[in-house]
C-alpha cells in the first residue's frame, strides 16, 4: 500500500492507495502541523484501510508541515500533489483552485496532472479559509453553517476589504448599521471569489475548473466562484484530502518506478 | 586549491557580520568610513578621498524607531537603514551619500537630516534623462558637487590623480566580479546560490583593493576546476536584492543554480565596464549612461524584459526568478512589462515577494520547490 499525508496549517489529511492504485482510505483530522493531528490521521487511515504500518511501501508527505514529517520517503509540495490528486480523481480538469486554511492557490494542470503554472497567495490570510472562519465567528455561526446562511441572502452587500483584519471591522460596521447576517455572509463569500478571480487572471485559467481544500466543502463558495469566473466550477471529490491523495499517487508511482528499475537491473 | 575555498568562506563570514567586517577594514586600512545608500553612489570619489565606502543595504533588525519616519509600507531596506541610524549603529560613519532613485529615497534624505543629525547626509540626484547631453553634463556636475562635499568633510582637496587611481581600482574590482559571476555559473556545486550572494555582498564592507585580490584568487581557483553540471534548474535571478540569506539558501536546497543575476545589489553594481575615452568624470558618468535594464534608471524603451530573455539564452537558463521587494514601486511597475515579454518567449517565471525583515520562509519554500517540481520532473 502507498500512503500520502498532507499536513496543513489547520488540518492533517491521509490517503492510502492499494496495490491496484485504488483509494483504500482517507482521513481528515482538524489539527495541523505541530499537533497530534498527523499521527491521529495516520492511525485512523491505517485502521480504515485494514492495514498496518508495515504494509505501507512508500510514504510521500506534502503540505506546510511536510518537512517535519520524519517518516516520509519523500516530500513533495502541495501544489504538485493537488494537481496529481485532481488528475487521479477527475478527468479533463485544467485548472485547480485550492483554498486551504491559510493559503490559496490556483494551479494550471496538463496531462497526467503535471503542473503547467501556479500562483499562490502572499503571506496573508486574505482569500483563505481563515477569512471565512473569522467571518463565521463575527456572524455568530459555525463555519459549516456559513454556506447555508449565505444562500438565504436576498441583497448583495459588498465587503470591499479582502484583508481578514480589515474585513472583520467592516462586517461589524455592516451589522451595526442593520445589514442582515445572510447578506453579509454572502458578501464575505463574494470577497473571496473576487480575490481568487484575481489570482486566476494572473495565472490564466481554462475550463474545466475544480475546487479543492477545505473551502470546497462550502457549496455556496463553489457556486459563487463559478459565477465570478463565468465558468462552471466543481468541487473535487474528497476536497480536503485531494493533496493527500495526490501524494499517495506519487508514492505509488515512485515505488513502481523503483521496482521497475530493480527488475531491469 | 584549498586556499580559494578558504577565501570563499572568509568572504561569506564577512558578509554575515557587516559591522565587524567594516571595523576590521577601517583598522587595516586606517580609513574612516562613509556610508553609501542604494542603488548607486560614486564610491570612487569616497575612496579617492581616503575613506572606506560602505554599502548600506539594510539588514535584519527589529524596527522600533524607524516607524516615526518611514511607515510600514516603505521599503524594508530603507526602514532598516533608518532604524540603524536612529539606534546609533552608524555613528562611526563620517557621512552618508543618499541618492534619490525612488520616492522613499527622496524622503529619507530629508528625514535623515532631522533624525540622524550627527551623520551628515550628502544627497545625490542622478538625472532622469541620463542619455541626453544635458543629463550627462548634469550628472558630471552632481559628481563634482559630491566631491566638494566630501572634501568639506575631509578638510582637503581630492586630486584628479587620486580619483583616477580610485577609478582604476574600481574598474579592476568590476572586471574581477564579472569574471566571478561567470565562473560561479559553471561551478554551481562549488559556489552555491547563498555562497555566491554572500561573496558578492562582502565587497560592500571591505577595502576594494583587498577584496578584489581575494575574489581574483577565487576566480582563478574556480577556473582551475572542471566545469560542474547543474543538477536542478538553471535560472536567471532579478530584483532589487536576493536576500535575506535564507532565500538563496532555499534556492540551493531545491537545486536551483544561478546562471546569471540582474540584482541591483549584485551584478548591476559591476556589469557595466567603464569607457576608455574621456576624463575620469566622463568615465564615471558614462557608467550610468551605459547601464541597461536597471529599473531605477529611466529608459523609455523598457529593455529589461528583452535583457532577461537574452541572459537566459546566453546562459542556457530555463527560468527567471523575480525577487520582488515588497512595496518597491519601481520594480513593481516594471514587472507587468517583463512578465508579458518572458511569457511570450515561453520562459517560466517565479515571482517571490520578499521583505528584508521576513522571518517565515515556508510559503517561499513551497513556491520555490513547486517551481522546481514543475520544471524538473526528475525530482518527483
Amino acid at each position: 500500500m502507498y500512503l500520502g499525508i498532507d499536513i496543513g496549517s489547520s488540518s492533517s489529511k491521509v490517503a492510502i492507495l492499494n496495490a491496484r492504485k485504488e483509494l483504500a482510505a482517507t482521513d481528515v483530522v482538524n489539527m495541523g502541523t505541530g499537533t497530534a493531528g498527523p499521527k491521529a490521521a495516520l492511525e485512523n487511515a491505517l485502521r480504515a484501510a485494514g492495514a498496518a504500518r508495515e504494509d505501507i511501501k512508500y510514504i510521500v508527505a506534502t503540505g506546510y508541515g511536510r518537512i517535519n514529517f520524519g517518516e516520509a520517503d519523500q516530500q513533495i509540495t502541495e501544489i504538485s500533489c493537488h494537481a496529481k490528486g485532481v488528475s487521479h480523481l477527475m478527468k479533463d480538469v485544467e485548472t485547480v483552485i485550492d483554498i486551504g486554511g491559510q493559503d490559496a492557490k490556483v494551479i494550471k494542470i496538463g496531462k497526467d496532472g503535471k503542473v503547467k503554472n501556479f500562483v499562490m497567495n502572499e503571506k496573508c490570510a486574505a482569500g483563505t479559509g481563515r477569512f471565512l472562519e473569522v467571518m463565521a465567528r463575527v456572524l455568530g455561526c459555525r463555519i459549516e453553517e456559513l454556506s447555508d446562511l449565505a444562500e438565504r441572502s436576498v441583497h448583495d452587500i459588498p465587503i470591499s476589504s479582502v484583508c481578514t483584519v480589515f474585513a472583520e471591522s467592516e462586517v461589524i460596521s455592516r451589522l451595526a448599521s442593520g445589514a442582515a447576517r445572510e447578506d453579509v455572509a454572502k458578501g464575505a463569500h463574494n470577497a473571496i471569489a473576487k480575490r481568487i478571480m484575481g489570482m486566476c487572471s494572473r495565472v490564466g485559467y481554462e475550463p474545466l475548473l475544480a475546487m479543492t481544500g477545505g473551502v470546497a466543502l462550502n457549496r455556496n463558495m463553489v457556486k459563487l466562484m463559478g459565477i465570478e469566473l463565468g465558468q462552471p466550477v466543481i468541487a473535487a471529490p474528497y476536497p480536503q484530502a485531494v493533496g493527500a491523495i495526490g501524494a499517495a499517487v506519487f508514492a505509488y508511482e515512485k515505488s513502481e518506478r523503483a521496482a521497475e528499475r530493480a527488475a531491469e537491473a | 586549491m584549498q586556499e580559494f575555498k578558504e577565501s570563499m568562506k572568509a568572504l561569506q563570514a564577512a558578509a554575515l557580520h557587516p559591522g565587524k567586517t567594516v571595523r576590521l577594514s577601517m583598522r587595516e586600512t586606517g580609513r574612516e568610513a562613509i556610508g553609501c545608500f542604494p542603488i548607486y553612489t560614486p564610491d570612487e570619489i569616497v575612496y579617492a578621498a581616503g575613506y572606506l565606502p560602505v554599502g548600506m543595504w539594510g539588514g535584519k533588525t527589529q524596527i522600533r524607531l524607524a516607524d516615526k519616519y518611514l511607515q510600514g509600507f516603505c521599503c524594508s531596506i530603507m526602514r532598516a537603514n533608518m532604524e540603524f541610524g536612529l539606534q546609533g549603529t552608524y555613528d562611526f560613519l563620517k557621512a552618508v551619500i543618499i541618492p534619490a532613485f525612488c520616492d522613499t529615497l527622496k524622503c529619507i534624505c530629508e528625514n535623515w537630516k532631522v533624525a540622524v543629525p550627527q551623520i551628515p547626509a550628502i544627497p545625490m540626484v542622478y538625472p532622469q534623462n541620463r542619455k541626453l547631453e544635458t543629463g550627462f553634463r548634469y550628472l558630471i556636475a552632481e559628481l563634482k558637487r559630491v566631491k566638494k562635499e566630501i572634501e568639506g568633510i575631509k578638510g582637503a582637496e581630492i586630486s584628479e590623480a587620486e580619483l583616477e587611481k580610485a577609478f582604476r581600482i574600481y574598474e579592476e574590482y568590476r572586471a574581477v566580479m564579472r569574471d566571478f559571476v561567470k565562473a560561479s555559473a559553471v561551478h554551481p556545486l562549488t559556489v552555491s546560490p547563498v555562497a555566491r550572494h554572500l561573496i558578492i555582498k562582502a565587497g560592500f564592507f571591505m577595502d576594494k583593493a583587498k577584496y578584489t585580490a581575494l575574489v581574483r584568487g577565487i576566480v582563478e581557483g574556480l577556473q582551475a576546476l572542471p566545469e560542474e553540471k547543474c543538477r536542478g534548474v538553471k535560472a536567471v535571478a532579478t530584483g532589487l536584492i536576493g536576500e535575506p540569506a535564507e532565500l538563496p539558501e532555499i534556492f540551493g536546497e531545491n537545486g536551483i543554480c544561478i546562471a546569471a543575476d540582474d540584482f541591483a545589489q549584485e551584478s548591476r553594481q559591476f556589469r557595466v565596464k567603464g569607457r576608455e575615452e574621456g576624463s575620469v568624470w566622463e568615465k564615471m558618468a558614462y557608467r550610468t549612461v551605459d547601464q541597461e535594464g536597471c529599473t531605477f534608471l529611466f529608459d523609455e524603451e523598457k529593455p529589461k524584459g528583452r535583457m532577461l530573455i537574452r541572459m537566459t539564452e546566453e546562459t542556457g537558463a530555463k527560468a527567471v526568478i523575480v525577487c520582488m521587494m515588497k512595496f518597491c514601486d519601481p520594480e513593481e511597475f516594471d514587472f507587468p512589462v517583463i512578465k508579458e515579454e518572458l511569457e511570450a518567449a515561453r520562459i517560466p517565471i517565479l515571482c517571490l515577494e520578499i521583505d528584508q525583515q521576513m522571518d517565515s520562509f515556508e510559503q517561499i519554500r513551497t513556491r520555490v520547490q513547486s517551481f522546481v517540481e514543475m520544471l524538473n520532473e526528475d525530482v518527483i
